[in-house]
């Protein structure tokens, strides 16, 4: 398997996901490469897309809310931040994205 | 060599269709209108792919959900790891992690592609 031809693979099944969700994905080349190698390593590593910015506990219903696209189970949270916590995803309402930041679950 | 395999009115757009032809099992696949063919069995532990579903281009097997690109045979992902099954007995339990356990030295293979070559309505394979 090619990570290139995962990658792309990645970006159109997760656009399918984000889409109805009211996110798409940024328009930052750099990050939306980064964010889907790793995912995609990561899905090599372990048979799943986790986020690669969250970490892993073992306990699988922890771990299941990290799956990417993971907008569903933290929906309050990245809708506080217009876009998910890599910055793969962004509200679609977004103009700017260099403008928005991380905010901590507990600031929300 | 050339085969008819199906008419192009057997496959809906986004569907898929299995044929044999010459002892090989083919899957059939209309991406877009047009007709991609690829080996039937998955190449993780051959399960029909034309059970599964074609997403795009991406075809994923019924059985462990491993995906394939149609256009070139290429393995996109491995098998799922499945959901732990709560309330079996014991001896499931352990059959099932013995499983597990023996088929994690199995690889997911690319799957072998045919040319596909559609002359008026029909679908022929060469193989």
């Amino acid at each position: 398997m090619s990570i290139e031809a995962r990658k792309q693979a990645l970006k159109y099944l997760f656009s399918q996901v984000a889409e109805p969700l009211g996110y798409r994905l940024t328009t930052n080349d750099w990050l939306l490469n980064f964010c889907l190698e790793q995912e995609a390593k990561n899905e090599e590593k372990l048979g799943i897309p986790y986020c690669p910015c969250q970490m892993l506990t073992r306990d699988r219903e922890h771990d299941m809310k990290l799956v990417c696209p993971c907008i569903p189970f933290h929906r309050k949270h990245y809708d506080a931040m217009k876009r998910c916590w890599c910055g793969l995803f962004v509200h679609k309402d977004v103009v700017d994205e260099s403008k928005l930041r991380q905010i901590p679950a507990k600031e929300v | 060599m050339l085969t008819n395999a199906a008419k192009v009115e057997d496959i809906a757009m986004g569907g898929l269709k299995s044929v044999e032809i010459n002892s090989h099992e083919i899957t059939l696949c209309n991406y877009e209108g047009k007709i991609y063919a690829v080996e039937r069995r998955c190449g993780h532990m051959n399960a029909p792919l034309d059970m599964g579903t074609l997403n795009g281009k991406i075809l994923i097997c019924p059985m462990h959900f491993a995906q394939f690109d149609i256009t070139t045979g290429e393995r996109l992902s491995g098998p799922v790891p499945a959901a732990p099954i709560k309330g079996l007995p014991q001896n499931a339990v352990s059959h099932f992690a013995f499983l597990g356990k023996l088929m994690a030295h199995i690889k997911t293979h690319d799957l072998k592609t045919y040319k596909v070559v559609v002359e008026g309505s029909d679908i022929k394979v060469d193989v």
